[in-house]
């Protein structure tokens, strides 16, 4: 389906396209070159073809299904690549897949500051935006134009503030969680536009169902995958009233439609507000009251910690998520995955006794 | 304040150097059997490295309140702390003590309870471990007033470091250097720079005092001089006998490290450098026996069973005569310039190898091949250090294909013997070893 549907965005709108791996990318600017993202998460299931040997099996399976991927010729449907600093298996993959084969179309990187908030920090991600831009401009055709920047940037604002309201309001939207998140991750591959509108369709379903019934969770991770971890949920008597996961609602900058006097600026300050995240370096207190803060707004009443396999950002903020919710008696539970396509019979049990928990007589802490 | 740093001075610079020298006593008087072993009597410098580091881990015991005490990553530029009179710990040091006395299983234990995934770096899970058990083959670290961190060897440390700051209160500063693809650009490097002055400022006012610019110079001048020294004795292994063991050299390692910028490691890489070269002028090799092949070993040692490897494959006549891990600290010290110490940090320590990609890696390997004349690489595929490991398959194809090396890919951990499989490992040495026959 992708891949048809890049291909009609090339002859019908002569757009090029571009590979992205996790997570934070300056997506203004490949839509304001008229580049259409397509992000890579995993993608799941078991590494397939001659590169699925090539990185160790004790790396995330974000990198290494991303190499096995590219390499048998998964992505050849775009014109180039975009690898973001999230981490030291994405560092290392961006080299392995262009300068030792799997990748031989442009690869480009993106080396977002860790721990922002410094003026050099600062100054160093808007150079590094222009830099970038520059190697988009090679790729797109065409040159950046300040009023286009500053229209992309307006334009996935206004996406963001409808991601937003639709995951703030879930609990009177008629959709279970898989249909939500599905529509949700429709945005790492469609056309920006397309995907608002459908956004704006699912919005005016909102308060149009009765108030969810069930126990409502909050989920912190790196993606929903599989899905079906949350089919189950649901099944359970539980859905997810609050969401932190790397690919959906920690990429959601709530954030003013103020008057852009400077689209670079605008950028800059766009990265700044973004929520917490341990691959930007975000302070760990900060991060920990910005997850009490989505707790306490949602009212839900357990944690869920979901994270994958060998994936070092996430797993070193486990303990302090750990102590923070124990702190306040909110009972947790931590999955773990390599981005599996099918859930473990022990994934679906513990899914289901925790929502048992949180639902049963004792089950409010 | 003012007892304390007597303390401090006391045990730096006489209870210290009298317990090393006490303890090399019994040393030499202990009566115990001689120990088969594959290798030649241990260098004479070993005394003095242990003396030095003796005293620096001995009188870290009283740094703190007499002293500013920065924990450091170990490719932080270090030389920016000497001038402010820190006390310098090294966190990765002290984790490869407890790697080597097998001490990590239970310091991992400790970290597991409350949370810590066994996949992090076992590096950090021993740090954080000592802390929270108390338990450390160095008696005890001075408290840090200030955490210094570069993520030019990994992004781990940053999480690290974050976490070690939490723990204690004290101000982190951190060093974010941009990954090189190809060539460092300009606004990278200024990145870098800008980064480094802002950590001066830290470090000023943890230690209560104004960095001294000629102070600086003077100590990027020791720092420079010091990798140099410290490369010079790494190549003395290009002789045929190699005087001392690659593996020797992960051990010798301790003064650049822990010590880079100070006046007695350059002096103790004096001292090692003319054993060496004299063992060079008289053909004393590492090996007891002959030297019928020689390696290369990358990545980081496996602390605890660096004498398992190294005794087999000397049995042999296998000798590992030059490392990456080691090569580390002196590849870029030829980019230290103290006339320009701020700027020249910013060049040396983004271009470490760890920030390089596979293509610069790659590069140094088979010049390293070259220049030390190796038959055979091993490649440690570090369960725990995703930097080091990423691309090893790659690299080990590459070096069979393009210099004709035979390259073994060896599954380990540098600190966690865990995810040590004795046996299996052993096999598949010999397996190697016989592959040259």
């Amino acid at each position: 389906m992708r891949e048809s549907y890049i291909q009609r965005q090339r002859a019908d709108h002569g757009r090029r396209a571009v590979a992205v791996l996790p997570i934070h990318y300056p997506k203004e600017l490949l839509t304001a070159l008229d580049l259409l993202a397509v992000e890579v998460w995993g993608p799941p299931g078991a590494p397939r073809g001659d590169a699925a040997g090539r990185i160790q099996t004790y790396v995330c399976p974000v990198a290494r299904n991303a190499l096995a991927f590219l390499a048998s010729g998964g992505a050849d449907v775009v014109d180039a690549a975009l690898f973001p600093h999230t981490c030291d298996s994405i560092q290392q993959l961006a080299t392995l897949a262009a300068d030792f084969g799997g990748w031989s179309k442009p690869a480009l990187t993106f080396l977002h500051p860790k721990g922002f908030g410094r003026p050099s920090s600062r100054r160093f991600l808007a150079e590094e935006l222009r830099a970038l831009a520059g190697k988009l401009e090679a790729v797109a055709g065409r040159r950046l134009e300040p009023e286009r920047l500053s229209s992309a940037i307006r334009l996935h604002r206004e996406i963001d503030a409808h991601r937003a309201a639709l995951l703030d309001g879930r609990a009177t939207l008629p959709l279970d969680d898989p249909d939500l998140y599905a529509l949700l991750r429709r945005g790492e591959w469609l056309w920006p536009e397309d995907h608002l509108a459908e956004l704006r369709d699912a919005r005016r379903l909102l308060g149009t169902a009765a108030r969810r019934d069930g126990v409502p969770v909050l989920v912190t991770g790196y993606v929903p995958e599989p899905i079906g971890a949350l089919a189950v949920l649901n099944a359970a008597g539980a859905y997810v009233a609050a969401d932190d996961y790397a690919a959906v609602g920690r990429r959601i900058v709530r954030e003013q439609d103020d008057a852009i006097a400077d689209p670079w600026d605008a950028l800059v300050a766009r990265y700044a507000a973004a929520p917490p995240c341990p691959t930007r370096a975000a302070d760990q207190d900060a991060r920990m009251r910005y997850l009490e803060g989505l707790l306490e707004r949602s009212g839900a009443r357990g944690v869920i910690v979901h994270v994958v396999k060998f994936c070092e950002p996430e797993l070193f903020d486990v303990p302090a998520i750990r102590r923070t919710f124990a702190a306040r008696g909110v009972p947790l539970l931590q999955l773990e995955g390599e981005l599996e396509r099918q859930l473990s019979g022990q994934t679906v049990t513990r899914l289901e006794a925790f929502a048992e928990l949180l639902s049963g007589p004792g089950g409010r802490a | 304040m003012i007892l304390r740093r007597a303390q401090y001075e006391l045990a730096s610079r006489a209870v210290g150097p009298f317990l090393a020298a006490l303890d090399d006593w019994q040393r030499r008087h202990r009566k115990r059997p001689p120990r088969e072993s594959p290798f030649a009597p241990p260098l004479e410098s070993l005394r003095a490295l242990k003396d030095l580091m003796t005293v620096h881990y001995f009188s870290g015991r009283y740094a703190d309140g007499a002293v500013p005490v920065a924990w450091v990553t170990s490719g932080f530029p270090v030389e920016l702390l000497r001038p402010l009179g820190f006390h310098t710990v090294y966190p990765e040091n002290h984790a490869a003590m407890c790697g080597v006395q097998r001490l990590v299983p239970a310091l991992s234990d400790a970290v597991e309870a409350a949370g810590y995934s066994r996949d992090l770096c076992s590096y950090v899970r021993s740090d954080l471990g000592s802390l929270e058990t108390g338990r450390s083959p160095a008696g005890r670290l001075p408290r840090p007033d200030l955490l210094a961190c570069c993520t030019n060897i990994c992004q781990t440390v940053l999480y690290w470091y974050r976490d070690l700051a939490h723990r204690f209160g004290v101000p982190l500063v951190l060093v974010d250097t941009p990954f090189v693809y190809g060539e460092a650009t300009a606004h990278q490097l200024q990145y870098v720079a800008d980064q480094l002055e802002e950590a001066v400022a830290v470090a000023e006012r943890v230690a209560n005092r104004r960095l001294d610019r000629g102070e600086l110079s003077e100590a990027a001048r020791l720092a420079r001089d010091g990798s140099r020294l410290w490369g010079e004795c790494l190549d003395t292994a290009r002789s045929r006998p190699a005087p001392w063991t690659g593996v020797d050299g992960f051990f010798h390692l301790g003064p650049i490290v822990a010590m880079r910028g100070t006046e007695a490691c350059n002096a103790y890489y004096r001292l090692l450098l003319d054993e060496l070269k004299d063992r060079v002028a008289r053909g004393i090799g590492g090996l007891k026996g002959e030297e019928r092949h020689r390696l290369l070993w990358d990545n980081l040692p496996v602390w605890y069973a660096t004498r398992e490897i190294t005794t087999l494959l000397a049995s042999g006549g296998f000798n590992f005569v030059c490392t990456t891990y080691t090569n580390a600290w002196a590849e870029a010290s030829r980019l230290i310039d103290p006339a320009d110490p701020i700027r020249s940090a910013a060049r040396c320590y983004t271009q470490v190898l760890l920030n390089q990609d596979l293509p610069s890696k790659l590069r140094l390997l088979e010049r390293m091949a070259r220049d030390f004349a190796v038959d055979g690489a091993v490649l440690h595929s570090d369960r725990s250090c995703k930097p080091y490991s990423v691309g090893q398959v790659d690299l080990k194809d590459r070096l069979a294909s393009d210099l004709g090396v035979k390259a073994l890919l060896l599954e380990a951990d540098h600190n966690d013997p865990r995810a040590w499989a004795s046996e299996v490992s052993t096999n598949r040495l010999t397996a190697f070893m016989e592959s040259f026959a």
